[in-house]
């Protein structure tokens, strides 16, 4: 079969390791293709070099929508639309419509978020999955370096890999 | 680096590695259930069907076969539903709370708190809706949908409608959140998989999760956004529920205390819930290196604290209830009268059950006991079932009219509904415990270097 | 780890000896334009608009208050009773005096709150094992010097300010013809003396055994943490840890009861089961807020290298997070008697609402303690800049201040109460005392634990 994408990985059990590895490997000037862990290494996506997450933002304008329909909806529909007397208080009140506003900006917040980071991080049902190696969601983590991107040879990348502490280096192809 | 004083004690004990955990955690997915397991499933099964017996009967007779009357509106039916739902606010806690306040060792027992939460809020939600009678109508009188009953709106001035709110967001972002931190187990198992169908499901589940150190960053960062978010959240769902009594103007029920009061009562009986299931959990799952002595404890300790908060609530609403001058103020839950009155029996089992057992968590050797801290857990969600208990039909059963005054006496479908429900909880958490991970891997494999004890 | 000291030198006295002589003379001149001033123009001819709003609410308060009018017949009567006559009570003070001492009781409660919070930080962050925080913990430690001061000037300045601030002080309302609901609470105050009593001896020995119970908790948990200095070894950790504990259930209470006592027997007729912890929330924001402020400021002028943007971004969460929890608390205590609308719970919003004089602090409240830390601590840089953390403990620290202004004043001055020059001024002076007290304790000592077992921790703390 013929494949046309090369990666060299790096296999490594130990995140300190990992995280010195990354940095030699790109100070030798090898460009990583991404890193594959198990679970949360901190500090592993500043090494790499990748920028802080807009998601915040995503969530803020979320919760910006929700606030807005919240309160027009609870306005114009006891306020305006169908007024009614209610405890004496005025048509619309504000301090009784705080509670469903609060619900409902939390509710648009949270789901616009996930909904964005599903979609950025391309998970979804069914989603298939180019897995390096199995073992990085059990107890290793696998650097991927691609080969096209790089213009050292295969056996130099190899070589910087394996002085960097890797307990294994593969060959992946897709 | 993550640096960890030696003062601490380990989170993982047995010198465990990151495979390890693996390992330990999917054995239980994928292996065939424990004889335990069926007998458990067998017994919630038996009483999810009679409940349901229960529930259709008042379903189709009408809450006239509930035992309230025209004095106590609201009996077993809100109980439940206050008790269920606080429950329900152990999983966020553990989740976000101890996520935002970076207490690790909520790592071991998060995935199952959460789910616990999730199955409690779906039990909690049973009531209102059935409390409706006709449930099939519930949905107009519930939600802002445009009807033919007059274009009357629902009213957003209403607690109970606040209420709807408040639980339909707190379940869906609860769920949203569960599910985040479960996709990367899902991974886990999906690349263990050594059947078809098995490869197919947890592939489907995983959402074609690659572990990527890119979708990690993100990850985390939506971890804790939700839990930025679920914070308030777990703490508008309770105080909401107060206001459903606080807001009205019945002695004992009006009382501004009752927001944050409510709340602490909620993670109280909540903490008491994990506990129960999870001290059974470690037996029969074998996690007795996952959780530990030390959590067990710190359980304990949260249930310390949270039982305090509630004891000064206790006491300011004794206290407050004399100093308003205000004489039906002693017919209320927590005062002279109710301590003496015909309810006194509900009045002392909440004052034993919430207050002098839990008491004696103050002690060291009790609270790092399996067995002690397994009864007292369970004799806290005795006691806070009679908190509401209390606070409901004792405030209702006397309040302006001694004419009205009342007693409450319950039928078998107010128990067979109770009894519903609970069979419910079991069986979705027995399904839960054999299907799914029930310890969060991935976390506590983040931890494994720092917290583990060594092997030697 | 090498020792830090800090030293409070003769230029930082320099500048809070002026600032404190600012203060006095700002005091003096708002006394002064008090005394001659006139009250009656500032709550009604400033306030023209309002002028009406104020007397409705004023004919409201009066009917709320209708057991006082019986108590105001009963005073007439009263006179008879030698043993009541002599303590001057029924005439009010003058109308500036009666805002000092107003004013007095808004700074006793306040600074009280500053400094046992200070306390209870420490106590918290030990109970809860935590690491993050070590690198500032004797900022917050150095807070609770004043508890003893707080107590004395509190347990001295209330014999001065008890007939004016404190409403049920007066021996009339009691006996016959008095004020029925007040002489049902007597026992909470004058116990186990009579009522009405020159000496509510149940309220004196409670204000006296908090402060005493605070002041011992205080002073065994600063000996333990000083002698960890010395000896290391986690022992001291461990006995500061229980001691910790002890203190936090004495506060669980104490804080409470101290919130009725102290602020809400102010407005004797009122209550609010919420209220000890609406006080407690609003001590806790400002003591957070005092304490990363002088952090920053110690910082800034090159000490506690030790404490970098992660440890300011925890405690800017902490500001953050309990600014929203304050707001919390403040709105379930408005919504609930707003909502139930029963007119011996309303009169004390409407008091705070209607009167011109103080619905403009009422909004403040809510935008200084809510609505800007809200969207000024939002982001996460925000939380990592000191510049903003500057900018925003300030807003905190004097919206707390107005929290209490807003919960005592009214009481007090009923439509009249005013803020001038003279509480400017009083503020400032109780400041400067404050932050020398604690400076000076602070320069006696090392500025942050050498021995701390969480200490390497919170060196290599990373969010």
């Amino acid at each position: 079969m013929e494949s046309n994408k090369h990666f060299v990985l790096g296999i490594y059990d130990d995140e300190d390791v990992l995280l010195s590895a990354v940095r030699k490997v790109k100070e030798s000037g090898v460009k990583i293709h991404e890193v594959y862990t198990p679970f949360p290494v901190h500090g592993l996506d500043e090494e790499l070099g990748y920028k802080r997450t807009r998601l915040p933002i995503v969530a803020f304008l979320f919760g910006l929508l929700g606030t807005t329909l919240a309160l027009t909806m609870q306005i114009w529909m006891l306020g305006y639309d169908w007024p009614m007397i209610i405890g004496g208080k005025n048509f619309a009140s504000l301090p009784p419509f705080i509670p469903v506003t609060f619900e409902l900006t939390v509710l648009l917040s949270a789901l616009g978020m996930v909904g964005t980071f599903m979609i950025t991080s391309n998970l979804k049902p069914y989603g298939k999955p180019r897995l390096m190696d199995k073992r990085c969601t059990d107890d290793k983590h696998v650097m991927a370096i691609d080969l096209a991107k790089n213009d050292l040879s295969q056996e130099d990348i190899r070589s910087i890999i394996g002085n960097s502490g890797a307990q294994e280096v593969n060959l992946k192809d897709f | 680096m993550q640096v960890t004083s030696s003062v601490r004690e380990p989170l993982v004990t047995g010198g465990k590695t990151v495979h390890d955990v693996t390992e330990d955690i999917c054995r239980q997915v994928e292996g065939k259930p424990s004889k335990s397991w069926m007998l458990g499933m067998a017994v919630s099964l038996v009483a999810l069907l009679i409940g349901a017996y229960a529930v259709f009967m008042l379903v189709w007779e009408g809450i006239g076969v509930w035992g309230l009357n025209k004095t106590i509106g609201w009996a077993w039916d809100i109980t439940n539903f206050v008790w269920w739902v606080g429950i329900g606010h152990a999983g966020t806690l553990i989740s976000a709370i101890l996520l935002l306040f970076r207490q690790k060792w909520r790592m071991s027992i998060n995935r199952a708190a959460e789910a616990m939460t999730i199955f409690a809020v779906i039990c909690a939600a049973c009531f209102p809706g059935l409390h409706m009678g006709r449930l099939w109508l519930g949905f107009y009188w519930a939600l802002p949908l445009p009807n033919t009953f007059g274009s009357l709106w629902v009213n957003f001035n209403s607690p109970l409608l606040w209420d709807v709110f408040a639980i339909s967001t707190y379940f869906t972002v609860s769920l949203v959140f569960w599910y985040i931190g479960l996709i990367p187990d899902f991974a886990s198992i999906r690349d263990r998989a050594t059947n078809k169908i098995s490869k197919m499901v947890y592939g489907t589940l995983s959402f074609g999760w690659d572990g990527a150190a890119k979708t990690w960053g993100r990850y985390e960062f939506v971890a804790l956004i939700l839990a930025g978010l679920a914070t308030p959240l777990v703490l508008s769902v309770h105080t909401i529920v107060s206001f459903d009594f606080a807001t009205s103007v019945i002695p004992g029920w009006h009382s501004t205390i009752f927001p944050p009061y409510f709340v602490a009562g909620a993670i109280f009986s909540g903490f008491a819930m994990v506990l129960t299931l999870l001290l059974i959990a470690r037996k029969l799952l074998k996690l007795e290196d996952y959780i530990t002595r030390e959590h067990v404890e710190l359980m304990n300790i949260i249930i310390i604290v949270t039982g305090g908060v509630v004891a000064i609530a206790y006491a300011t609403e004794f206290f407050i209830g004399w100093y308003t001058g205000v004489e039906y103020e002693n017919y209320t839950y927590m005062s002279y009268g109710a301590a003496t009155g015909p309810y006194a029996w509900a009045f002392w089992a909440l004052i034993i059950c919430n207050i002098i057992i839990p008491g004696t968590l103050w002690f060291k050797q009790v609270r790092t006991n399996f067995i002690t801290s397994f009864i007292i857990s369970i004799v806290i969600n005795i006691g806070m079932w009679f908190e509401r208990f209390d606070i409901i039909v004792m405030c209702l059963s006397r309040d302006y009219l001694p004419s009205s005054w009342s007693m409450f006496y319950p039928t078998i479908y107010d128990v067979g509904v109770y009894v519903f429900t609970l069979g419910l909880f079991f069986t979705l958490f027995l399904l839960f415990s054999k299907f799914f991970p029930v310890i969060n891997m991935a976390e506590v494999k983040s931890i494994i270097k720092s917290s583990s004890s060594k092997k030697n | 780890m090498t020792e830090e000291r800090f030293s409070f030198t003769a230029g930082a006295k320099k500048t809070l000896v002026i600032l404190g002589i600012v203060g006095v003379v700002l005091f003096v001149l708002g006394t002064v334009l008090s005394m001659s001033g006139g009250h009656g123009h500032e709550a009604h001819g400033e306030h023209e608009e309002t002028a009406l709003n104020a007397q409705e609410s004023a004919s409201l308060l009066a009917s709320a208050d209708a057991q006082d009018e019986g108590s105001a017949h009963a005073e007439e009567h009263g006179e008879a009773e030698a043993h009541e006559a002599g303590h001057g009570e029924h005439h009010e003070s003058a109308y500036w005096l009666k805002r000092i001492y107003s004013n007095l009781w808004v700074n006793n409660v306040y600074f009280t709150g500053l400094a046992i919070i200070g306390l209870f930080f420490v106590a918290v962050q030990y109970v809860a094992q935590a690491g993050w925080s070590v690198g500032f913990l004797r900022v917050s430690l150095s807070l609770a010097n004043w508890i003893p001061i707080a107590g004395i000037l509190m347990f001295v300045s209330w014999w001065l300010v008890r007939y004016d601030v404190f409403h049920w002080t007066h021996a009339s309302l009691y006996g016959p013809g008095g004020d029925e609901i007040l002489q049902g609470k007597a026992p909470l105050w004058f116990w186990p003396m009579e009522s009405g009593s020159a000496l509510p001896l149940f309220y004196i020995v409670r204000m006296v055994l908090f402060f005493a119970l605070w002041y011992m908790l205080f002073v065994w948990i600063k000996k333990e943490i000083f002698a960890e200095d010395i000896n290391g070894g986690v022992d001291h950790w461990r006995k500061t840890r229980k001691y910790s504990v002890i203190f936090l259930v004495i506060f669980g209470f104490s804080s409470s009861v101290g919130a009725w006592d102290w602020v809400m027997s102010i407005d004797p007729h009122w209550f609010s089961t919420l209220f000890g912890w609406y006080v407690f929330a609003s001590w806790w924001i400002n003591g957070l807020a005092v304490i990363a402020l002088i952090t920053v400021v110690l910082k800034q002028n090159g000490y506690l290298s030790i404490v970098n943007a992660n440890h300011l971004h925890d405690i800017g969460k902490f500001i953050f997070g309990f600014s929203i929890f304050w707001t919390y608390v403040w709105f379930a205590q408005f919504l609930l008697q707003y909502y139930a609308n029963m007119p011996e719970e309303t009169v004390y919003f409407l008091q705070r609402l209607e009167v011109g004089n103080y619905t403009w602090v009422f909004y403040l409240n809510l935008i200084l303690n809510f609505v800007l830390p809200f969207l000024l601590l939002m982001t996460r840089d925000a939380k990592r800049h000191m510049s903003l953390i500057k900018v925003v403990c300030p807003i905190i620290i004097a919206g707390h201040w107005f929290d209490f202004y807003l919960m005592i004043t009214p009481g007090v001055m009923k439509l009249e109460g005013g803020f001038g020059f003279m509480e400017i001024g009083m503020l400032m002076i109780f400041g400067v005392a404050f932050l020398f007290v604690a400076l000076t304790s602070l320069a006696k000592a090392p500025l942050y634990p050498k021995n701390h077992p969480f200490l390497e921790e919170s060196l290599h703390h990373h969010i």
